[in-house]
């Protein structure tokens, strides 16, 4: 019997038709990325802008939801992400948090990729170990900070008749003096948890990297009771004097107008600033940068480096997205290109920051980085979440924020606090 | 074929019987209009709140894990100097903040109630805080109360230029600014309650009082106040438990203060669970708030059965 074509059936065979799966689609599948970032605005998010155009230019599509804010609500809306099954393709995450989620979600190995592009070679070999915390890499390195960096308005010195950089705590003090007695704001504020805390580990580090080590990052008890630390502490009051209490309440961006212009004399943070002024406007002759004041010895190099991490997601056109932004991140070229806009270092040690785009600051950085491996003075930051996970640091800061704000409480007592607080926190 | 034309007797039981079902089908669908979400927000409700409690027993950090720990979260937390801080500062912001707030409205109901011209544009204005969400209020208050952007730097500006308005950063002292702000935001509301209780006394004994010689002081204090006192209680529970659960007012205005010196409950939680990545922590200190809740709420619940037990009895 022949079966006849009725009207009925013409529109039952299109609709089967058109749903069934695009099968042939998924072949040539365009490589798209999804990535969540805490880069929203400023100079970062000019970079990951770039980044995202350099993506699109090879052809990927490029989906990127930043989450304003600081690290921590990033890590909320990724932790979200991942108990929902939908995780994105790649996110930034850092430090000992890429060991700790990795147990939480599956993940992507991408050792294949970073052997083709010896990649392995070119990063220092504590990032490298903290991107690869099951035996193969899983995240990758894109850029490093410097945290102990020391920003001099050249107006304000001008102003305070400051003719060098202060190289010990010491000489430090003096210059803020000086610069409080001209009617100048010496030290510029952050104003919230992890500027307080990083202002207590800048003061740390430039008294004793041993120390440091031992305190901070292994939370051995004797050392966080040392006198070290005690002098740690009376230095981050002295910073706490010089700081101005009224910008506290308003957002760090309002410190970069008063400090070009010479009200403000020194800003003590990572090499982020740097892009920052640049995107406010600055320029080199406005500012100079260099290592924050070290006790004794070489300057040590307190580190914070950003890395993207790759879960495994669903879609061969994600898998095709990850393989190409892989591939992009790992070239020096786009190191280059994002360290120019962000004032990072790379993370591939085999960049030629003489190259213009570059400044002296951060060929310092990456000097200084390259000396302090060969001498093992590489601490991890603890405020930006590289020497601890959340827990630990969020106890300590607290500690360290109210010390900032109260000045009632002594230095001895700080101590103490911050003692209780690692053991209540482990 | 049958019709209701050719058989009306049969017709009009047809329309009897759909009338039958059509009113069946409209009471189910009125009942599942009102039970389903009932059931569903209920459930949702003790269904969460159950799930956190047992969180707050486990080990969960990262993500939940339901290894049975006990209390060793609950002592964690407690020990925390968040934690301490953060309930002293609920007693100092929620006593402050519901003497401070029932006093003004008060005080702005019984100016309303002498029948003034212009009382319908003016209720409407002290209402217009309200209409604001605490967040707005929060942000707006931290930029007034700034030292270098707000009223301190007008009024040295005007030519004052000792006066100093600092709280706001300063640690002993931010936790008053949060009174400030919410005083702000919550008076209308309590002026509208105290408003509404005064006009709804029985005008025979506002009369009687009157014929007994009593002036308006003494009939505020002896006769009105007195018989309105059931929306004094109503209007305590209502902005205490606004003081429990306060957030967005806290975060806006200082995001925990200069330090830690204004974390309040609500933010300890918020803190744990979602900057520090502790859930068994977060829900230790979430069931804590909890049961502060009912603390306050329980009282309540047993004066109002007491209340209609009384009014039974007579």
């Amino acid at each position: 019997m022949t079966i006849s074509l009725t009207r009925r059936r013409l529109l039952a065979g299109s609709a089967a038709a058109l749903a069934m799966p695009r099968l042939a689609r998924a072949q040539g599948a365009k490589p798209r990325i999804t990535a969540i970032s805490q880069w929203s605005a400023g100079s970062d998010g000019a970079a990951i802008s770039a980044l995202g155009k350099l993506f699109e230019d090879r052809g990927g599509v490029w989906q990127h939801n930043p989450v304003p804010g600081f690290t921590t609500d990033m890590m909320n809306k990724l932790r979200a992400q991942i108990m929902a099954g939908d995780p994105p393709a790649i996110s930034q995450l850092k430090g000992p948090e890429i060991a700790a989620w990795s147990k939480i979600a599956p993940t992507v190995d991408i050792s294949p990729l970073v052997k083709t592009a010896g990649y392995a070679d070119k990063v220092s070999a504590e990032l490298g170990k903290s991107c690869q915390p099951g035996g193969h890499w899983i995240a990758l390195p894109l850029q490093v900070y410097r945290l102990n960096t020391l920003f001099l308005s050249t107006k304000g010195m001008e102003r305070a008749k400051v003719s060098k950089a202060p190289t010990t705590w010491a000489e430090f003090n003096d210059v803020a003096d000086k610069m409080k007695a001209a009617g100048m704001i010496p030290l510029a504020n952050g104003g919230n948890r992890p500027d307080d805390g990083q202002k207590f580990e800048i003061a740390l580090a430039g008294i004793s990297p041993e120390i440091y080590r031992r305190a901070l990052m292994q939370l051995d008890t004797d050392a966080l009771n040392s006198k070290e630390v005690l002098a740690a502490f009376e230095q981050l009051r002295k910073f706490a004097n010089y700081m101005n209490p009224n910008i506290a309440a308003q957002p760090w961006a309002v410190n970069l107008p008063a400090f070009v212009k010479g009200d403000m004399g020194m800003v003590m943070t990572g090499g982020w600033a740097q892009g920052n002024l640049f995107k406010a406007g600055a320029t080199v002759a406005d500012f100079s940068s260099g290592p924050a004041p070290q006790d004794s010895g070489p300057p040590c190099f307190d580190l914070n480096a950003d890395c993207f991490i790759f879960w495994k997601s669903k879609g061969a056109d994600l898998d095709a997205g990850q393989k190409l932004f892989a591939e992009i991140v790992m070239e020096p070229s786009t190191q280059e290109m994002y360290s120019k806009i962000t004032g990072s270092i790379p993370a591939r040690t085999d960049v030629n920051l003489a190259a213009p785009g570059f400044t002296d600051g951060q060929r310092n950085s990456a000097q200084v980085l390259r000396d302090a491996i060969a001498k093992d003075r590489v601490v991890l930051s603890l405020a930006h979440n590289m020497a601890q996970p959340n827990g630990i640091t969020a106890a300590m800061i607290d500690v360290l924020t109210e010390y900032v704000h109260n000045s009632a409480i002594p230095a001895a007592e700080g101590q103490k606090k911050l003692v209780a607080a690692v053991a209540g926190a482990k | 074929m049958r019709t209701a034309a050719t058989h009306p007797a049969a017709g009009k039981a047809a329309g009897i019987e759909q009338g039958v079902w059509r009113r069946r089908f409209g009471g189910a669908l009125t009942g599942l209009a009102i039970w389903l979400p009932l059931v569903a927000s209920a459930g949702h409700v003790v269904v969460f709140t159950a799930w956190t409690t047992w969180v707050s027993f486990t080990a969960s950090s990262l993500m939940p894990d339901y290894t049975w720990v006990g209390l060793r979260n609950y002592f964690a937390v407690t020990r925390t100097a968040n934690f301490q801080i953060a309930y002293v500062n609920l007693v100092i912001f929620g006593g402050g903040f519901v003497l401070l707030t029932m006093a003004l409205g008060l005080l702005l109901a019984v100016l309303l109630d002498q029948r003034v011209r212009g009382e319908n544009v003016l209720r409407t204005i002290f209402l217009y805080p309200l209409a604001v969400s605490f967040v707005v209020t929060g942000t707006v208050w931290s930029w007034l109360l700034n030292p270098g952007l707000g009223i301190q730097k007008v009024v040295q500006n005007l030519g004052w230029t000792d006066f100093r308005f600092d709280w706001l950063v300063q640690s002993d002292k931010a936790i008053y600014t949060l009174i400030f702000a919410g005083v702000w935001q919550g008076a209308g509301f309590a002026m509208a309650l105290f408003l509404a209780g005064l006009r709804s006394v029985d005008a025979d004994l506002v009369k009687a009082a009157q014929i007994d010689g009593a002036g308006p002081w003494r009939m505020y204090r002896r006769v009105l106040l007195p018989t309105i006192w059931p929306i004094f209680i109503t209007v305590f529970v209502i902005l205490l438990r606004s003081a429990i659960t306060s957030f967005d007012l806290v975060r806006a205005l200082t995001a925990g203060g200069p330090g830690i010196s204004t974390m309040l409950p609500t933010l300890v939680i918020y803190d744990f669970m979602f900057q520090r990545s502790e859930l068994g922590r977060g829900s230790a200190a979430a069931v804590l708030m909890l049961m502060s809740l009912v603390v306050v709420m329980a009282p309540y619940g047993l004066y109002v059965r007491w209340q209609r037990q009384k009014q039974a009895r007579v």
